[in-house]
């Protein structure tokens, strides 16, 4: 099937956020027997919402942990990695997975040299680039992006990174030994770099990283913790699943490719759109080959996220068994919203924006909310969870308090259980949970040049130290 | 039938924090024709079943080589919004699981 001359290059594909599933080991080995040119895994992406990098804080992964095995591997046989570390992947995020990263190397005695690319903008460039006229427009309208981006926006956004393509990482890649790791960056770009170094055409390359992105997620049955393997040529490429267990079909490969996406056929990438309504995915005997992709140039643009503070969250939580107050639920606990809007201890924060308040009743509409047709509890029991989104954590602590006492309080038309209303689990009643962030940036930004806003360092591990480099001004 | 009953594979996620994506798979050929057939699986009928505005469902695709259906809508709470219910987005494929389609 594939071509039996030209380049070629064979990668093996796992995820790096996720712990490593049963048997990794042995399927590291196999990959290595069908032969390995570089290792790629991801380990970023928006799926998580707005708070890490809103926060600056890191999901508690153990990314050392999840790549040992295969950085191992790659010391071994003497080939390069290629990481996208950090989930949110800004500045701290990359620092902290860096930090553990270090301390892997120190621990099994290797010494490494990374090329390390830092995808976090610094305010200063954004300004430059907006101040001279890059119109940096939403990638999605209709959701309260705002139209273009500005001054106010980059202000009050905490962390803006860029969804790196593979420019950056094909001028990384020979520049250090052991290989490559980014922060937040475009997952089928991590795949495509040393292809197209080799010459294989942009379009194969980018159906390749599509299909290997999310590791053994591709494979049948579907599990990201487990790795995938492709050996790519100039026309397609041939996936297989070095656990036996974890083996590629076309049906999981062709749904793969509808993971994730709006569209299963149209993906607009930085500087291409993929194109894979022509795609074929025929099996064969160790694998499936895939063939077929289209990549049509559109001029070169990067997505930008970023994340902006908007208050703290505290929650109570009491748990409703009494058929009679089940029956009218809703209408409580809309009741207790209500009280806590039209206080006079709150009615201003209400007014002014600052507070907010809703009751998600779990048992009746706390998944889908107003969307759910059922409008009556059909079982037993249902859990009342009272959410509060205040400007700053005493303030949502108190309106908490508050609703909770109205909650367990307050009478409701023929009520019986006078002594209190509802079963309280939790002491103290009212939990803070933390910060509250919403994505201020999902934009796209035009660059005349894919590569300088993001210069890679050349580090050694173990001995890294987080140090801040001057960051690229827009030129 | 409903849907859920005769699909293989029935899931929702999310495609970035403000798209919910619907994807259905089936296994036999005649439980693809029938859900081709179904109005349910337009964008007018998903929009009804959901009770969201026509306009924000974005598209309803067909991939006959794979029996399958992918159906993409705005989210009607972001994952970007405090009170959205479910960040992930991947448990709100059930309006349209239980749709009968014959």
């Amino acid at each position: 099937m594939s071509s039996s001359t030209g380049p070629r290059v064979r990668i093996l594909s796992f995820v790096n956020h996720a712990a490593p599933g049963n048997g990794h080991e042995e399927a590291i080995e196999r990959a290595f027997e069908w032969g390995v040119d570089v290792i790629v895994a991801q380990g970023t992406g928006s799926d998580w919402g707005p708070y890490w990098l809103g926060s600056g804080t890191q999901v508690a992964a153990n990314q050392a942990a999840n790549v040992r095995a295969y950085v191992r591997a790659a010391v071994e046989h003497d080939v390069p990695f290629i990481f996208s570390f950090g989930i949110a992947g800004a500045d701290p995020h990359l620092d902290e997975c860096l930090t553990q990263f270090d301390g892997l190397c120190k621990a099994e005695g290797w010494q490494l040299e990374v090329a390390v690319i830092r995808s976090e903008l610094s305010k200063e460039y954004l300004r430059e680039a907006v101040a001279a006229g890059a119109r940096v427009t939403p990638v999605i309208d209709g959701v309260g992006l705002v139209a273009e981006l500005g001054q106010a926006e980059i202000d009050a956004t905490s962390h803006v990174v860029a969804l790196i393509g593979p420019e950056p990482i094909m001028a990384a890649l020979g520049k250090a030994r052991n290989g490559v790791i980014t922060g937040r960056a475009l997952d089928i770009g991590l795949f495509m770099a040393l292809p197209m170094m080799r010459g294989i055409p942009t379009a194969v390359a980018a159906h390749a990283g599509k299909l290997l992105e999310c590791g053994g997620f591709a494979l049948s049955p579907n599990d990201s913790s487990q790795p995938i393997w492709a050996e790519v040529t100039m026309d397609g490429f041939e996936v297989r699943g070095p656990n036996p267990n974890y083996q590629p079909t076309v049906r999981s490969m062709v749904g793969h490719t509808f993971y994730e996406r709006s569209n299963p056929f149209i993906e607009e990438n930085p500087g291409g759109v993929l194109d894979l309504t022509e795609a074929t995915y025929t099996q064969t005997e160790q694998g499936v080959y895939c063939a077929g992709a289209k990549w049509i140039e559109t001029p070169y643009q990067v997505m930008l996220e970023g994340a902006r503070r908007v208050g703290f969250r505290a929650i109570s939580v009491l748990g409703v068994r009494d058929s009679f107050l089940l029956g009218q639920v809703r209408a409580w606990s809309d009741n207790i919203e209500n009280m806590i809007r039209t206080s006079d201890r709150f009615r201003d924060a209400v007014e002014g924006g600052t507070l907010t308040v809703q009751t998600r009743i779990y048992g009746l509409d706390g998944v889908l909310g107003e969307l759910e047709p059922n409008k009556d509890v059909t079982g037993h029991e249902a859990a009342v969870i009272l959410d509060v989104v205040a400007q700053d954590r005493r303030l949502a602590e108190e309106a908490a308090y508050f609703g909770f006492m109205r909650l367990f309080t307050s009478p409701y038309p023929g009520r019986k259980t006078t002594a209190g209303n509802a079963a309280a689990p939790f002491m103290p009643v009212v939990i803070p949970v933390s910060d509250v962030y919403e994505f201020s940036v999902q934009h796209l930004l035009p660059l005349a040049d894919p590569i300088t806003p993001f210069p890679m360092t050349v580090q050694a591990f173990p001995g890294w130290q987080s140090v801040q480099e001057e960051k690229p001004r827009c030129s | 039938m409903q849907l859920a009953e005769r699909a293989a594979v029935i899931r929702s996620k999310n495609a970035g924090p403000f798209v919910l994506t619907i994807d259905v798979f089936f296994d036999d050929d005649e439980g693809y024709a029938r859900a081709k057939a179904s109005p349910v699986l337009t964008r007018e009928g998903v929009a009804e079943v959901y009770g969201v505005a026509e306009h924000s469902v974005t598209g309803v695709h067909w991939n006959d080589m794979v029996r399958g259906i992918k159906i993409s809508m705005l989210r009607w709470k972001s994952a970007s919004d405090p009170y959205c219910s479910d960040i992930f987005g991947a448990h709100l494929h059930t309006p349209l699981a239980v749709c009968e389609i014959g």
